[in-house]
């Protein structure tokens, strides 16, 4: 390819993301100059850990064709009894195991109602939302829990190599997730199954069990997600993560993935997430009253979807 | 006296001539029956009587005054109503909206417009409330509501479009006395058709159209099932067969519930390409389907055929019909999609192995000759020929003993069509066994080496090779019942 002849609609729709990144980047440090300093970039690094934690698992979910609306619960439901378990006497590793384990536990849940009783995603998740609040509401009397063990600090607030622990723990689940789509066979059902259930199924892909996998993935990302938070206020709230399943679904979609499934991946996720976390950064460092930030943050959704939308439908 | 008369109606898509110099007469009160295989341009013909579709040469005279329908709602002002073969109403509608649907203006009076549908419901013997949503009744219940707005219409002209494919037996003859009660009141009624047994008891008159060309018109009192056949299929000519092979191997038996009276039984042998015959609704189109364990109450010898994957690991694979929304994930590369059926082959403790990948994928690249030869491209860009090899090459990689071919070459143009049959002819020569269930004559004919017929959710013959056209035709039709 000649360089006079660039075909620009696949540079931009292979990397129009990164660039638009680029471009928000430096747009902010030219409009802050607290923006881009090494500490205020790490600080948005670590803001974003929990939201791309999630919108790892919920990318999953996607791909598949389904959503999960309970996630956010389903974080407060995992934090709560995590930190009980913790404080209650079990040595901090086994409480954060059986924390995961619930979240996985409770995807099953989500998963087989999909899966098995054929019932919409939006509406199985939906209900999980309610049902999850209801439960950490109800095991905690309504009250946060404190005093949790040294290690939740650590996790919360410690740093290895020059990066906070959060990110290290973001970065290692984006990879795992990573890995999984890109490179097993499970994930290649996944993008099937997406694509058209119905080839799917004919190939003799076992279609039931791989969606239940996503929504258990996604129940483990939000338990996941609960402990870097637990770790980050240094306690638990049965009120915590209310809409953090909107904020990882607009990570998942201003990413490239679509909501139409078997299309999309998780670096574009991460690119999601950095461009909202990003927006929302340099929006504080700009001074910007909150109420406007929430206008501008449902206007970068609407933007990348308008723009995948003309790239997507140019291409076929 | 002739209502209507289509004189050299001729009519082109791109380069394909649908109808050339077509003629037509309709009487006034008669029922006259418009036959040919599939693709002879019946539908074409009465889309364009109907003002769906205009045509590029030729007249319309009405009443002895030239006509040019323009639109739908020009020739049912002159009185020429349709009931198409894919049935055109609003499902989530109710039954007395869609029978005014597009009479409605300004304020609509529900209460009267009750009255009249319940009205014209018991003239078609429809036993419904008019409240109730189109998509809650059977295809039975649908056809006579589209024939009741047809009334409704007050067309002098009803032509009706394969109307009993999907009916039950009991609806086809209320259709029939419904058929009989409009002509008495003076409607002539266009009826379209496969099935000469239908023919030959409702219809006045009998036109045989083939590729686009007027064959004959005849008197029912005049002619013969065996000449209605022979002007179907023309004189013989001398196609394709293979030889009649000699096989012993049995691989094992279908036992399969197509919703007839009883399950039927059909045996493969190695090496076997035994075509599936029949129209739609005969039961044929759901025997593949059953044998892929895709309804109950199949079994493969012991082996009961619950699900598809049930069914691949009995070593039973299909290629469905509809490569498009069955087939392929258009998403993912022609790679990716040669690999659904056999993931859990080139895995390693779940990983894939790109390398035995690549190789299984390059194998059937060549094997199927594909074009272009790039595993990486998505399918979504290939020819529909080239999109049906990969949905064959998914199929062969798992390495089945029967394979499954539902209407392999639909939509695939003639090219591609004669690579794909030399595809199939070579697999049946290395073993594999093959069901091939086609509403082409001329693909069964020229690769079974037994056909099975099936009417009424039964196989009602087995033909053996030589075979002939209108023996085919005849036993698919009911004509060989008929004589
Ligand atoms: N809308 C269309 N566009 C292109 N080709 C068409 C269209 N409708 C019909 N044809 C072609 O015209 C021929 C006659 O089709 P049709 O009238 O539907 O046949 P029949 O009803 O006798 O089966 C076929 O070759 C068909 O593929
Ligand atoms: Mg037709």
């Amino acid at each position: 390819m000649s360089l006079a002849r660039v075909n620009w609609r696949e540079l931009f729709a292979r990397f129009g993301l990164v660039l638009a990144l680029i471009a928000l980047v430096i747009i902010l440090s030219l409009l802050s100059d607290r923006f881009m300093t090494q500490s205020n970039l790490i600080n948005v690094l670590r803001q974003i850990s929990i939201n791309a934690i999630i919108a790892a698992g919920m990318t999953v979910v996607i791909i598949g064709r389904g959503i999960d609306l309970s996630v956010g619960s389903l974080l407060a439901l995992t934090g709560v009894v995590g930190a009980a378990l913790a404080v209650g006497g079990l040595p901090a590793g086994i409480a954060i195991a059986a924390a995961l384990g619930l979240g996985l536990a409770m995807g099953v849940f989500n998963g087989a109602f999909v899966a098995y009783a054929g019932i919409a995603p939006f509406i199985v998740t939906l209900a999980g939302l309610t049902i999850f609040r209801g439960m950490a509401l109800a095991f905690t009397d309504g009250r946060p829990i404190s005093g949790l063990p040294p290690i939740f600090m650590t996790i919360g607030y410690g740093s290895f190599l020059g990066l906070p622990v959060p990110v290290w723990i973001m970065l290692g689940f984006l990879l795992l997730t990573h890995v999984i789509l890109r490179y097993t066979a499970l994930g290649r059902s996944i993008y099937a199954i997406g694509g058209n259930e119905e080839a799917a199924r004919l190939s003799g892909i076992p279609v039931r069990r791989v969606l239940l996998f996503t929504f258990a993935y996604s129940g483990l990302a939000a338990a996941l997600a609960s402990v870097v938070l637990n770790g980050r206020l240094n306690s638990a709230q049965p009120s915590a993560g209310v809409m953090f399943e909107l904020d990882a679904i607009a990570a998942v979609v201003v990413g490239g993935t679509s909501l139409f499934g078997g299309r999309g991946g998780v670096f574009g996720t991460l690119v999601g997430a950095l461009i909202i976390g990003v927006i929302n950064n340099g929006m504080n460092l700009l001074n910007v009253p909150s109420f406007y930030q929430q206008i501008v943050k449902g206007g970068v959704i609407l933007g990348a979807l308008l723009i995948e939308r003309v790239v997507s439908t140019r291409r076929s | 006296m002739t209502l209507l008369a289509m004189r050299g109606v001729t009519k082109r898509f791109g380069a394909v001539a649908a109808l050339s110099g077509v003629d037509f007469d309709l009487e006034a009160g008669e029922v006259h029956a418009l036959v040919g295989e599939n693709g002879a341009g019946k539908s074409t013909l009465m889309k364009i009587l109907a003002g769906v579709q205009p045509l590029d040469d030729g007249t319309m005279t009405l009443e002895g005054r030239e006509v040019r329908f323009r639109n739908v709602s020009d020739a049912q002002a002159r009185g020429v109503v349709m009931v198409y073969q894919e049935l055109a109403l609003v499902p989530a509608l109710s039954v007395a909206e869609n029978l005014f649907l597009g009479t409605l203006t300004g304020i609509v009076r529900y209460r009267a417009l009750r009255e009249r549908a319940r009205a014209l419901l018991a003239q078609v013997d429809l036993d419904l409330d008019p409240e109730t949503e189109v998509e809650r009744l059977s295809i039975g219940e649908k056809q006579l509501v589209e024939i009741a707005r047809a009334l409704a219409r007050e067309g002098r002209v009803l032509v009706l479009d394969e109307p009993t494919a999907a009916l039950s037996s009991s609806e086809t003859e209320r259709l029939f006395e419904l058929i009989a009660k409009v002509k008495a009141a003076g409607v002539s009624v266009v009826y379209i058709s496969h099935r000469l047994e239908e023919v030959f008891r409702i219809a006045d008159r009998v036109t045989v159209l083939r590729d686009g060309r007027l064959v004959g018109t005849r008197a029912l009192g005049d002619t013969t099932p065996d000449e209605v056949v022979e002007m179907m299929v023309g004189s013989a000519v001398h196609r394709y067969q293979r030889p009649d092979r000699h096989r012993d191997e049995r691989l094992g038996r279908f036992e399969l519930d197509i919703a007839g009276e009883a399950p039927i039984e059909i045996t493969v042998h190695a090496g076997e390409i035994v075509g599936l015959a029949g129209v739609i609704g005969s039961g044929r189109e759901r025997v593949l389907p059953s044998a892929f364990g895709l309804r109950d109450g199949a079994r493969w010898g012991e082996q009961p055929l619950r699900s598809p994957r049930e069914a691949i690991r009995a070593g039973i694979m299909l290629v469905p019909s509809d490569r498009k929304s069955q087939g392929l994930v258009l998403e993912l590369s022609v790679q990716e999609n040669v690999s659904l059926g056999t993931l859990s082959r080139l895995q390693r403790f779940g990983f894939m192995r790109p390398e035995a990948e690549r190789a299984q994928t390059r194998h059937w690249i060549d094997m199927l000759s594909l074009r272009p030869p790039l595993p990486h491209k998505p399918v979504r860009e290939l020819s529909g020929g080239n999109q049906q090899k990969v949905v064959l090459a998914k199929a062969l990689a798992i390495e089945p003993t029967v394979l499954l071919l539902d209407e392999p070459t639909r939509g695939v143009d003639v090219g591609a069509r004669a690579e794909l049959y030399d595809v199939i002819d070579d697999l049946s020569t290395r073993g594999l066994g093959l069901l091939l269930s086609s509403s082409d004559t001329e693909e069964l004919i020229g690769l079974s080496d037994r056909i099975l017929v099936f009417r009424g959710g039964r196989v009602i013959t087995e033909l053996r090779p030589p075979f002939t056209y209108e023996e085919v035709v005849a036993h698919v039709t009911g004509a060989r019942q008929l004589a």
